[in-house]
Protein backbone atom coordinates (compact mmCIF):
# COMPACT_ATOMS: atom_id res chain seq x y z
CA UNK A 1 0.00 0.00 0.00
CA UNK A 2 1.99 3.43 -1.07
CA UNK A 3 2.23 5.65 1.40
CA UNK A 4 0.45 9.11 0.61
CA UNK A 5 0.99 12.16 2.11
CA UNK A 6 -1.77 13.47 4.35
CA UNK A 7 -4.23 15.70 3.10
CA UNK A 8 -6.21 18.15 5.66
CA UNK A 9 -8.32 16.20 7.31
CA UNK A 10 -9.40 18.52 10.20
CA UNK A 11 -13.15 19.84 10.70
CA UNK A 12 -13.76 18.10 7.41
CA UNK A 13 -16.93 16.74 8.82
CA UNK A 14 -18.20 19.69 10.02
CA UNK A 15 -21.67 20.18 7.07
CA UNK A 16 -21.03 23.39 6.90
CA UNK A 17 -20.50 25.21 3.15
CA UNK A 18 -18.04 27.96 4.46
CA UNK A 19 -16.21 25.93 7.06
CA UNK A 20 -15.08 23.76 4.25
CA UNK A 21 -14.25 26.41 2.03
CA UNK A 22 -12.05 27.66 4.87
CA UNK A 23 -10.47 24.40 5.80
CA UNK A 24 -10.08 22.85 2.46
CA UNK A 25 -6.87 24.66 0.96
CA UNK A 26 -8.72 25.67 -1.71
CA UNK A 27 -10.05 28.80 0.04
CA UNK A 28 -8.54 32.17 -1.09
CA UNK A 29 -9.15 35.57 0.68
CA UNK A 30 -11.71 37.23 -0.71
CA UNK A 31 -9.93 40.59 -2.40
CA UNK A 32 -13.61 41.93 -3.35
CA UNK A 33 -14.53 44.39 -0.88
CA UNK A 34 -17.88 45.48 -1.36
CA UNK A 35 -18.29 49.30 -1.06
CA UNK A 36 -20.72 50.06 1.84
CA UNK A 37 -23.80 51.80 0.24
CA UNK A 38 -25.89 52.66 2.72
CA UNK A 39 -23.94 54.86 4.42
CA UNK A 40 -23.65 57.29 1.20
CA UNK A 41 -27.26 57.03 1.05
CA UNK A 42 -27.86 58.28 4.44
CA UNK A 43 -25.36 61.48 3.45
CA UNK A 44 -27.27 61.80 0.06
CA UNK A 45 -30.70 62.04 2.21
CA UNK A 46 -29.39 63.98 4.57
CA UNK A 47 -28.03 66.82 1.62
CA UNK A 48 -31.61 66.58 0.01
CA UNK A 49 -33.79 67.26 3.08
CA UNK A 50 -31.35 70.19 3.56
CA UNK A 51 -31.25 71.31 0.27
CA UNK A 52 -35.44 71.34 0.21
CA UNK A 53 -35.86 72.97 3.46
CA UNK A 54 -33.92 75.94 2.11
CA UNK A 55 -35.54 75.43 -1.80
CA UNK A 56 -37.29 78.86 -3.07
CA UNK A 57 -40.05 78.55 -5.19
CA UNK A 58 -39.51 82.02 -5.92
CA UNK A 59 -36.02 82.05 -7.12
CA UNK A 60 -33.60 84.70 -7.01
CA UNK A 61 -35.19 87.68 -8.02
CA UNK A 62 -31.66 89.90 -6.58
CA UNK A 63 -28.65 89.53 -7.40
CA UNK A 64 -25.74 90.67 -5.04
CA UNK A 65 -23.14 92.92 -5.86
CA UNK A 66 -19.91 93.09 -4.31
CA UNK A 67 -20.52 97.05 -3.95
CA UNK A 68 -24.10 97.25 -2.81
CA UNK A 69 -24.12 96.17 0.77
CA UNK A 70 -27.93 96.51 1.95
CA UNK A 71 -29.24 96.78 5.72
CA UNK A 72 -30.52 94.77 7.43
CA UNK A 73 -34.07 93.88 8.86
CA UNK A 74 -35.84 91.32 11.03
CA UNK A 75 -39.59 92.20 9.87
CA UNK A 76 -39.29 91.83 6.07
CA UNK A 77 -41.61 90.00 4.13
CA UNK A 78 -40.91 88.41 0.91
CA UNK A 79 -39.71 89.87 -2.27
CA UNK A 80 -42.30 89.85 -5.07
CA UNK A 81 -41.53 90.80 -8.89
CA UNK A 82 -40.98 94.45 -9.58
CA UNK A 83 -38.93 96.68 -11.16
CA UNK A 84 -35.34 97.02 -9.43
CA UNK A 85 -33.81 100.03 -8.57
CA UNK A 86 -30.07 99.85 -7.49
CA UNK A 87 -28.43 102.66 -5.92
CA UNK A 88 -24.84 102.50 -5.05
CA UNK A 89 -22.43 105.00 -3.87
CA UNK A 90 -21.36 105.72 -7.80
CA UNK A 91 -24.28 105.20 -10.17
CA UNK A 92 -28.21 105.01 -10.21
CA UNK A 93 -29.75 102.03 -12.59
CA UNK A 94 -33.10 100.92 -13.74
CA UNK A 95 -33.04 96.83 -14.31
CA UNK A 96 -28.99 97.78 -14.93
CA UNK A 97 -29.24 100.90 -17.20
CA UNK A 98 -27.65 103.68 -15.88
CA UNK A 99 -29.94 105.86 -14.79
CA UNK A 100 -28.29 109.11 -12.95
CA UNK A 101 -25.01 109.31 -11.03
CA UNK A 102 -25.30 109.22 -7.15
CA UNK A 103 -22.94 111.67 -6.09
CA UNK A 104 -24.98 114.39 -8.25
CA UNK A 105 -28.31 113.60 -6.32
CA UNK A 106 -26.57 113.49 -3.12
CA UNK A 107 -25.04 117.41 -3.46
CA UNK A 108 -28.08 119.29 -4.92
CA UNK A 109 -30.70 119.77 -1.84
CA UNK A 110 -34.31 119.33 -2.31
CA UNK A 111 -36.59 116.80 -4.20
CA UNK A 112 -36.22 116.91 -7.97
CA UNK A 113 -37.28 114.31 -10.84
CA UNK A 114 -34.74 111.93 -12.33
CA UNK A 115 -35.53 112.23 -16.01
CA UNK A 116 -34.62 109.43 -17.60
CA UNK A 117 -35.73 107.51 -14.32
CA UNK A 118 -38.74 108.92 -15.20
CA UNK A 119 -39.58 107.92 -18.59
CA UNK A 120 -37.91 104.39 -18.48
CA UNK A 121 -40.60 103.92 -15.52
CA UNK A 122 -43.73 104.75 -17.54
CA UNK A 123 -42.43 103.10 -20.19
CA UNK A 124 -42.80 100.02 -18.25
CA UNK A 125 -45.56 101.26 -16.75
CA UNK A 126 -47.26 100.96 -20.40
CA UNK A 127 -45.71 98.18 -21.10
CA UNK A 128 -47.32 96.24 -17.98
CA UNK A 129 -50.70 97.90 -18.67
CA UNK A 130 -50.45 96.46 -22.45
CA UNK A 131 -49.57 93.06 -20.97
CA UNK A 132 -52.19 92.67 -18.06
CA UNK A 133 -54.84 94.74 -19.39
CA UNK A 134 -57.49 93.27 -16.82
CA UNK A 135 -55.45 93.26 -13.73
CA UNK A 136 -54.54 96.70 -11.69
CA UNK A 137 -51.22 98.07 -11.86
CA UNK A 138 -49.75 97.22 -8.59
CA UNK A 139 -47.14 100.64 -9.12
CA UNK A 140 -44.71 98.80 -6.97
CA UNK A 141 -40.45 99.09 -7.45
CA UNK A 142 -38.29 97.42 -5.29
CA UNK A 143 -35.03 99.79 -4.20
CA UNK A 144 -31.92 98.43 -3.83
CA UNK A 145 -29.78 100.66 -1.83
CA UNK A 146 -26.23 100.61 -0.11
CA UNK A 147 -26.44 101.29 3.50
CA UNK A 148 -24.04 104.14 3.64
CA UNK A 149 -26.13 105.93 0.95
CA UNK A 150 -27.18 109.31 1.82
CA UNK A 151 -31.53 109.41 2.15
CA UNK A 152 -31.64 112.36 0.23
CA UNK A 153 -30.69 110.44 -2.87
CA UNK A 154 -33.30 107.33 -1.83
CA UNK A 155 -35.81 110.34 -1.83
CA UNK A 156 -35.67 111.63 -4.99
CA UNK A 157 -35.90 108.04 -6.56
CA UNK A 158 -38.54 107.79 -4.76
CA UNK A 159 -40.44 111.21 -6.11
CA UNK A 160 -39.45 109.84 -9.59
CA UNK A 161 -40.67 106.72 -9.29
CA UNK A 162 -44.33 108.44 -7.60
CA UNK A 163 -43.74 110.66 -10.82
CA UNK A 164 -44.11 107.29 -13.08
CA UNK A 165 -46.65 106.24 -11.05
CA UNK A 166 -44.67 103.57 -8.64
CA UNK A 167 -46.49 105.20 -5.16
CA UNK A 168 -45.22 101.95 -3.89
CA UNK A 169 -41.49 101.19 -2.78
CA UNK A 170 -40.26 98.41 -1.25
CA UNK A 171 -37.02 98.39 0.53
CA UNK A 172 -34.75 95.47 -0.40
CA UNK A 173 -33.05 93.98 2.49
CA UNK A 174 -31.26 91.25 3.89
CA UNK A 175 -33.38 89.61 6.21
CA UNK A 176 -31.75 88.39 9.86
CA UNK A 177 -33.71 86.11 12.62
CA UNK A 178 -37.20 86.91 13.56
CA UNK A 179 -39.73 86.34 11.12
CA UNK B 1 -25.36 45.12 -0.53
CA UNK B 2 -28.83 45.76 0.54
CA UNK B 3 -31.16 42.50 0.73
CA UNK B 4 -34.06 41.36 2.24
CA UNK B 5 -34.66 38.00 3.69
CA UNK B 6 -37.97 36.35 3.84
CA UNK B 7 -37.13 33.18 4.67
CA UNK B 8 -36.75 29.77 3.09
CA UNK B 9 -34.07 29.10 0.81
CA UNK B 10 -32.95 25.81 2.70
CA UNK B 11 -32.92 22.52 2.08
CA UNK B 12 -32.65 22.87 -1.54
CA UNK B 13 -35.69 25.21 -2.07
CA UNK B 14 -35.69 27.89 -4.42
CA UNK B 15 -34.07 30.79 -2.44
CA UNK B 16 -36.17 33.98 -1.90
CA UNK B 17 -34.50 36.28 -0.95
CA UNK B 18 -34.47 39.51 -2.89
CA UNK B 19 -32.00 42.41 -3.15
CA UNK B 20 -32.66 45.84 -2.97
CA UNK B 21 -31.72 47.75 -5.69
CA UNK B 22 -29.35 50.49 -3.76
CA UNK B 23 -27.53 52.35 -7.42
CA UNK B 24 -30.73 53.33 -9.16
CA UNK B 25 -31.99 54.48 -5.52
CA UNK B 26 -28.42 56.91 -5.43
CA UNK B 27 -29.15 57.91 -9.09
CA UNK B 28 -32.26 59.29 -7.77
CA UNK B 29 -30.79 60.81 -5.26
CA UNK B 30 -27.91 62.76 -6.72
CA UNK B 31 -30.40 63.86 -9.21
CA UNK B 32 -32.21 65.16 -6.49
CA UNK B 33 -29.29 67.28 -4.88
CA UNK B 34 -28.12 68.43 -8.39
CA UNK B 35 -31.25 69.94 -9.08
CA UNK B 36 -31.56 71.49 -5.80
CA UNK B 37 -28.15 72.35 -6.14
CA UNK B 38 -28.66 74.25 -9.27
CA UNK B 39 -31.83 76.21 -8.01
CA UNK B 40 -30.70 77.33 -4.22
CA UNK B 41 -31.03 80.61 -3.42
CA UNK B 42 -28.04 81.08 -1.19
CA UNK B 43 -29.39 84.93 0.11
CA UNK B 44 -31.89 85.29 2.46
CA UNK B 45 -33.18 88.85 0.87
CA UNK B 46 -36.23 90.34 1.52
CA UNK B 47 -38.65 93.65 1.61
CA UNK B 48 -39.94 96.34 3.99
CA UNK B 49 -43.22 98.16 2.03
CA UNK B 50 -43.89 102.06 2.27
CA UNK B 51 -45.98 103.63 0.50
CA UNK B 52 -44.80 107.01 -0.33
CA UNK B 53 -46.71 110.58 0.83
CA UNK B 54 -46.02 112.59 -2.68
CA UNK B 55 -46.26 116.77 -1.82
CA UNK B 56 -48.82 118.50 -3.69
CA UNK B 57 -50.97 115.81 -4.42
CA UNK B 58 -53.93 117.45 -4.87
CA UNK B 59 -57.80 116.29 -3.82
CA UNK B 60 -59.91 115.43 -6.71
CA UNK B 61 -63.19 117.81 -7.06
CA UNK B 62 -65.64 115.01 -6.19
CA UNK B 63 -64.39 113.46 -3.26
CA UNK B 64 -64.96 114.36 -0.04
CA UNK B 65 -62.20 115.77 1.94
CA UNK B 66 -60.74 112.88 4.33
CA UNK B 67 -61.60 113.27 7.46
CA UNK B 68 -59.05 114.95 9.62
CA UNK B 69 -57.05 112.66 11.97
CA UNK B 70 -54.18 112.28 14.21
CA UNK B 71 -50.96 111.34 12.16
CA UNK B 72 -48.34 110.07 14.11
CA UNK B 73 -44.68 110.65 13.04
CA UNK B 74 -41.21 109.34 13.46
CA UNK B 75 -38.74 112.17 12.11
CA UNK B 76 -35.12 110.48 11.93
CA UNK B 77 -32.72 113.54 12.54
CA UNK B 78 -28.73 113.39 12.37
CA UNK B 79 -29.24 114.36 16.38
CA UNK B 80 -31.92 111.34 17.06
CA UNK B 81 -35.39 110.12 16.42
CA UNK B 82 -38.47 112.56 17.62
CA UNK B 83 -42.02 110.84 17.75
CA UNK B 84 -45.00 113.30 17.42
CA UNK B 85 -48.05 113.91 16.59
CA UNK B 86 -50.37 116.31 14.70
CA UNK B 87 -52.16 116.77 18.47
CA UNK B 88 -48.99 118.27 19.23
CA UNK B 89 -47.26 115.67 21.28
CA UNK B 90 -43.49 115.35 20.87
CA UNK B 91 -40.99 113.21 22.38
CA UNK B 92 -37.68 113.65 21.64
CA UNK B 93 -35.19 110.48 21.44
CA UNK B 94 -31.40 111.37 21.32
CA UNK B 95 -28.19 109.59 20.56
CA UNK B 96 -26.53 108.02 23.00
CA UNK B 97 -22.72 108.76 21.64
CA UNK B 98 -22.70 108.44 18.26
CA UNK B 99 -25.77 105.71 17.72
CA UNK B 100 -29.33 105.84 17.73
CA UNK B 101 -31.20 104.76 20.68
CA UNK B 102 -33.21 102.11 19.27
CA UNK B 103 -34.12 100.32 22.46
CA UNK B 104 -35.74 103.77 23.80
CA UNK B 105 -37.51 104.01 20.53
CA UNK B 106 -38.76 100.58 20.95
CA UNK B 107 -39.91 101.34 24.11
CA UNK B 108 -41.87 104.31 23.11
CA UNK B 109 -43.30 102.96 20.30
CA UNK B 110 -44.17 99.93 22.65
CA UNK B 111 -46.00 102.60 24.99
CA UNK B 112 -47.97 104.16 21.95
CA UNK B 113 -49.08 100.80 20.51
CA UNK B 114 -50.58 100.09 24.49
CA UNK B 115 -52.36 103.20 24.42
CA UNK B 116 -53.31 102.69 20.91
CA UNK B 117 -53.97 99.57 19.96
CA UNK B 118 -56.06 99.95 16.41
CA UNK B 119 -53.24 102.74 15.09
CA UNK B 120 -51.39 100.35 12.63
CA UNK B 121 -49.88 103.43 10.51
CA UNK B 122 -47.06 105.43 11.19
CA UNK B 123 -45.16 108.45 9.03
CA UNK B 124 -41.53 107.72 8.93
CA UNK B 125 -39.85 111.46 7.81
CA UNK B 126 -36.01 111.01 7.56
CA UNK B 127 -34.30 114.38 7.57
CA UNK B 128 -31.73 114.88 4.49
CA UNK B 129 -27.97 113.91 5.37
CA UNK B 130 -29.26 110.75 7.31
CA UNK B 131 -28.14 107.58 6.22
CA UNK B 132 -30.38 105.00 4.68
CA UNK B 133 -29.60 102.27 6.99
CA UNK B 134 -30.68 104.13 10.00
CA UNK B 135 -34.21 104.94 8.22
CA UNK B 136 -34.10 101.34 7.22
CA UNK B 137 -34.25 100.10 10.84
CA UNK B 138 -36.22 102.86 12.12
CA UNK B 139 -38.67 101.25 9.68
CA UNK B 140 -38.28 98.17 10.86
CA UNK B 141 -38.29 98.36 14.45
CA UNK B 142 -41.97 100.28 13.91
CA UNK B 143 -43.48 97.44 11.96
CA UNK B 144 -41.63 95.29 14.60
CA UNK B 145 -43.86 96.89 17.37
CA UNK B 146 -47.34 96.88 15.33
CA UNK B 147 -47.04 100.06 13.01
CA UNK B 148 -47.53 97.90 9.78
CA UNK B 149 -48.55 100.66 7.48
CA UNK B 150 -45.37 102.83 6.95
CA UNK B 151 -45.18 105.76 5.04
CA UNK B 152 -42.36 107.66 4.02
CA UNK B 153 -42.38 111.86 3.96
CA UNK B 154 -39.89 114.30 3.94
CA UNK B 155 -38.75 115.50 6.69
CA UNK B 156 -37.84 118.97 6.24
CA UNK B 157 -41.55 119.73 5.32
CA UNK B 158 -42.76 119.13 9.47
Amino acid sequence: MPIHKPDRVLLHHIPLKFVRSKVAGGGRKAMDSAIPLVPFIDFLITLVVFLLSSFSASGELLSQRPNLVMPNASNAVDLELAPIIAIDARVVTLEGRRMADTQTLAATPGVERIEQLVQDLETLHRNWSILHAREPFPGTVIVQADREIDFRVVKKVMFSAAQAGYANVSFAVNRTGGS
Amino acid sequence: MGGISVGGGHGGKKNVDSDIPLVPFIDLLLCCVMFLLVTAVWNRLARLDANQQVPGQAAQQDQPPPEEQIRLYLQVTAAGYTIASTAGERIEIPKSGEDYDIDTLRTRLQERHVSEPNRRDLIVAPEDGVRYEEVVRAMDIAIGEHFVDVSLSDGAQL
